[in-house]
């Protein structure tokens, strides 16, 4: 016979508000195996943990029930206590008389009778708890990073700092992501590729750091600690133990492209390294625009390399490796305005430029070495408009989100035009200006004081006159009608997850909210976890960030994982799914339903009925199971069962319940 | 070649002999004459000298993919003659991995439907049927016939649906009250394969012993769920019911349910597609969600 100990928190008056706990206490009193029954205002507390304890001492309780809050809240918090008491820790269980009671109604009566059926149930469960242990997980002490932005950049050189191996996987031919095409970075206007490149030159040159450019993951099985990731490095047509980065092949290759790093305003080679400062810094073939692939001739590149590092025959490579931890930074993508934005001439009118393309034209190593020009005509813009919240807070036509980093951006395009182009103006039309940072709502004011007329209200259409675009808007606060004569349009537009961040967050069981970001495991207390143990976020790919935040979360997110690699070993979670030999039947239904891929089908030799038998049953790996429960559902046999929620443990509650 | 039931069963017999003669099969799992006229009852056929035994008429009304089940590590071949139903049923084991298709020799037989001998009619199971042709086999005897159900399989259930659910509940009370768990619709089912039933695991308390309505219903829905949308619609238990309740009834609701959320899906028609509750997918219908 089981002893049983209930303990019944107050929390305050969350809970005591609404259910009367003398009641509570004197009906879990009759409760069958229920020898002890103690209320506190608070149980989580140290005193209320140390009642608990006292009284497992004092009357011999062999497993406890507290009625509490949700077990997510504070079950871990009781297990822990646990662990320093003759009870095993998992001999708890845990009624949720707070969210799932007390919070959600406000009927007295009717609380307290739930509050006695949670707990009525609580106790029927926890008499058929069987005591649980946990088992030591190696981990292996490699990090893989996907995505080289700035967030991906900033966690891997806070991993390998920290003396751990890292590989850092990026789909496109270098490493930089966005910052790298920025001109300057609100609010203190340091050289984006000045603060930028140099992180990047360390992660190519840390010793612990792997850079795969042009890769990108293709497979993975195994779970925290033990992931093994394939990766699939592109073909890149040149041999990068020998090529020595000279540019000759650049230099000579006569085919040009429409250059992605300068959004289309130059040219690039077939055979190219995407921008200067490229990391590695060696070129890749672009065999889509190569002559050699496309026409089978030129090969000029190849005939010129003094050290034979061309290799047409290249191949795309699968590469498998394990890691003990990932981290997922695929960034962001600027929304398609132009599919969406009939209005703003659906991207007919060369003049109505991204902000982004801005970032292009101001930059002094961009296509126009930074003198703004208009990219029509090449003509100097006197009047440029600048539109924030193009396919952000629009629920309509684009994302209901706000961007969180146009405010400051535009801010900063209004100050940079207004500062190179002295006769210039500059008109923005917000909704609401955004400017919560350290230094940004200075920042706007200075821009103010700049001369930038910032208008309430967003542009309803622009149309070409002559060589100028009209802009027609509402400045609701003065409720008029504005047009603007521009000679530039700037669109700040939102931004929206990488196509690829669908298939990674497959791949890895991370989920995705409504608009396409990876969820965090928690807003608030888990902001760089996700559910998947082991799998972190950092920057954009968790939603729209500006710089330093995407860096801060980095340097989290690379914090969890250093922190895991301290360990010796993980402990594993007990409550996983068992089979029962006995009764499996080997249908193989429960393979097919496990979303961690945990359980696999094994042919055995077992004697039976005097007789030797083949047969397959269902094995689990406790390392990758999660403790889910969908494969004890999908059992029809009840071969599986769920240690921690066993099919008994189950089947007493609803008896509790409905009996 | 001709399709009379005397055609098909003359070269039943021939092929059976030369196939027990030659060693393909180690027995034959088909049908002999029962004690009264018009009923049958399924035979293993061993001996080569014993086919005379072995008929195929109107009558042949069992179904025998769950009998080579129970010799699943036989050393050799099981023969077994199958229509439409009992092909299902073998696929259907042979995706649950109960039993190897090697060890199986299966002669196929296109089927017209069987009637009631009490009746003279077509078995409603067989009106229903929508597969009349084997749907896996080794060889073939007689012409393919015309695949698809000659009456609305679905008005039944469509008929209980349109009742409130007080009406509803009092049909099935009505109907339960009289089961006397036999467990004769367990026995006979192609998808029932457990090693041990969940109403034998009586440690675990899912099943009662009492005899009441409660534990009656608990069995008749507890064993609908279980069997799911993996019905091959055989109609063997409502056949066997010796209280004759509208098991199938039961089963076909479950069935509609699954077309109307994942789409048409016959269970059995091969040996590897996905039943719609074995797996998921991530655009299924979320309608409580």
């Amino acid at each position: 016979m089981s002893r049983i100990g209930v303990f019944l928190c107050h929390c305050g008056t969350n809970i005591a508000a609404t259910v009367d706990m003398t009641r509570l206490a004197e009906a879990t009193k009759e409760l069958p195996g229920v020898v002890y029954v103690e209320e506190n205002k608070y149980m989580c507390s140290e005193p209320g943990q140390q009642a608990v304890k006292q009284s497992i001492i004092d009357r011999g309780i062999d497993r406890i029930v507290i009625a509490s809050c949700s077990p997510r809240m504070h079950e871990l918090t009781f297990r822990k206590m646990l662990t320093d008491t003759s009870v095993n820790p998992y001999m708890l269980e845990i009624a949720n008389i707070r969210e799932q009671c007390s919070w959600v109604h406000k009927d007295k009566e009717a609380g307290t009778k739930k509050a006695i059926d949670l707990v009525r149930m609580a106790v029927a469960k926890v008499d058929r708890n069987a005591p649980l242990f946990t088992s030591e997980i190696p981990i292996t002490k490699r990090a893989l990073v996907i995505g080289g932005g700035i967030a991906g950049i900033q966690a891997a050189l806070d991993i390998a700092d920290a003396g751990f191996p890292v590989t850092l996987v990026e789909k496109e031919p270098s490493i930089g992501g966005k910052m790298v095409m920025l001109d300057k970075t609100f609010p203190t206007m340091d050289c984006s590729a000045c603060i930028c490149a140099p992180k990047m030159n360390d992660v190519g040159a840390h010793p612990n750091i792997e850079i795969m450019s042009l890769s990108e993951v293709e497979e993975v099985t195994g779970y925290v600690g033990n992931f093994t990731v394939t990766i699939r490095q592109k073909a890149k047509y040149i041999d990068y133990d020998l090529c020595t980065g000279c540019g000759l092949c650049e230099q000579k290759c006569p085919s040009k492209v429409t250059s992605e790093y300068e959004r289309g305003l130059a040219k690039r080679k077939a055979v190219y390294k995407p921008f200067a400062q490229a990391v590695p810094s060696k070129p890749i073939i672009d065999a889509k625009n190569c002559r050699k692939f496309t026409e089978d001739r030129c090969g000029v590149c190849e005939k010129l390399c003094t050290v034979n590092a061309i290799r047409f025959d290249d191949e795309d490579k699968l590469v498998t490796l394990e890691y003990g931890a990932v981290i997922i930074a695929t960034g962001y993508e600027l929304i398609d305005w132009t599919s969406l934005y009939g209005e703003y001439g659906a991207g007919a009118y060369p003049d109505v430029i991204d902000g982004l393309t801005f970032e292009r034209i101001i930059n002094a190593s961009g296509p126009t070495e930074g003198h703004i020009v208009r990219p029509s005509d090449g003509k100097e813009p006197k009047t440029v408009v600048m539109i924030k919240c193009v396919g952000s807070r629009d629920p309509h036509k684009g994302k209901a989100y706000c961007s969180r980093a146009c405010c400051m951006y535009g801010a900063k395009h209004a100050h940079q035009f207004l500062d190179k182009i002295a006769d210039g103006e500059c008109y923005v039309f917000y909704m609401d200006v955004r400017a919560m940072g350290k230094g940004y709502d200075e920042f706007y004011m200075n821009t103010l004081q700049d001369g930038a007329t910032y208008i309430r209200g967003r542009v309803a259409k622009i149309y070409p006159e002559g060589d100028k675009y009209i802009c027609i808007g509402e400045d609701t606060i003065s409720s008029k009608i504005v047009t603007v004569s521009a000679d530039l349009v700037v669109l700040d537009t939102a931004m929206e997850p990488q196509e690829s961040a669908d298939a990674i967050g497959r791949l890895f069981g991370v989920s995705r909210d409504l608009d396409g970001w990876l969820t965090e495991a928690h807003p608030k207390l888990r902001p760089v976890e996700t559910n998947t143990a082991g799998v972190y976020l950092a920057g954009t790919a968790q939603g729209p960030k500006d710089i330093p935040d995407c860096v801060a979360q980095a340097s989290a997110a690379a914090a969890k994982v250093i922190g895991m690699f301290c360990l010796k070993a993980l402990e594993s979670n007990p409550m996983i799914s068992v089979v029962d030999e006995i009764n499996c039947r080997g249908c193989g239904d429960c393979v097919d339903v496990c979303p961690y891929k945990a359980i696999a089908m094994e042919t055995v030799e077992r004697r039976e009925n005097s007789v030797w038998v083949t047969r397959d049953i269902a094995v689990i790996n406790s390392g990758l199971c999660q403790g889910c429960g969908a494969c004890t559902a999908s059992c029809k046999s009840s071969a599986l069962d769920l240690l921690g929620f066993t099919n008994e443990q189950i089947l007493q509650e609803v008896d509790a319940l409905c009996l | 070649m001709s399709n009379t039931l005397a055609s098909v069963q003359e070269t039943l017999r021939q092929r059976a002999r030369t196939l027990l003669e030659d060693g393909t099969i180690t027995y034959l799992i088909g049908w002999e004459a029962g004690r009264f006229e018009g009923q049958t009852t399924p035979l293993i056929l061993r001996k080569a000298a014993d086919v005379d035994r072995l008929i195929y008429n109107e009558f042949c009304v069992h179904i025998l993919a769950k009998y080579p089940l129970s010799d699943k590590n036989i050393e050799g071949t099981i023969g077994v003659v199958v229509r439409g139903c009992d092909s299902r049923g073998i696929n259907l084991a042979l995706k649950d991995g109960q039993i190897k298709r090697d060890k199986l020799y299966l002669i196929g037989i296109p089927c017209e439907g069987m009637k009631d001998a009490r009746t003279g009619q077509e078995l409603k199971k067989c009106l229903q049927c929508t597969h009349r042709n084997p749907v896996v086999y080794d060889e073939l005897i007689g012409d393919a016939v015309e695949d698809g159900a000659k009456v609305d399989r679905f008005a039944e259930v469509a008929q209980l649906e349109s009742l409130s659910v007080d009406e509803r509940y009092d049909y099935w009370a009505a109907i339960f009250s009289r089961c006397i768990r036999c467990k004769a619709c367990r026995d006979t089912c192609p998808s029932c394969t457990c090693r041990e039933c969940f109403t034998d695991q009586a440690a675990m308390g899912w099943q009662g012993k009492e005899t009441s309505l409660a534990e009656n219903q608990n069995y008749g829905i507890t064993r609908m769920f279980h069997i799911g949308e993996r019905c091959i619609e055989c109609g063997e238990c409502e056949r066997v019911c010796p209280v004759r309740l509208p098991l199938m009834q039961l089963n076909r609701k479950i069935i509609k349910d699954a077309y109307e959320l994942f789409g048409e899906f016959y269970a059995g028609i091969d040996d590897c597609t996905p039943h719609p509750l074995d797996h998921y997918l991530l655009d299924d219908v979320e309608e409580f969600m």
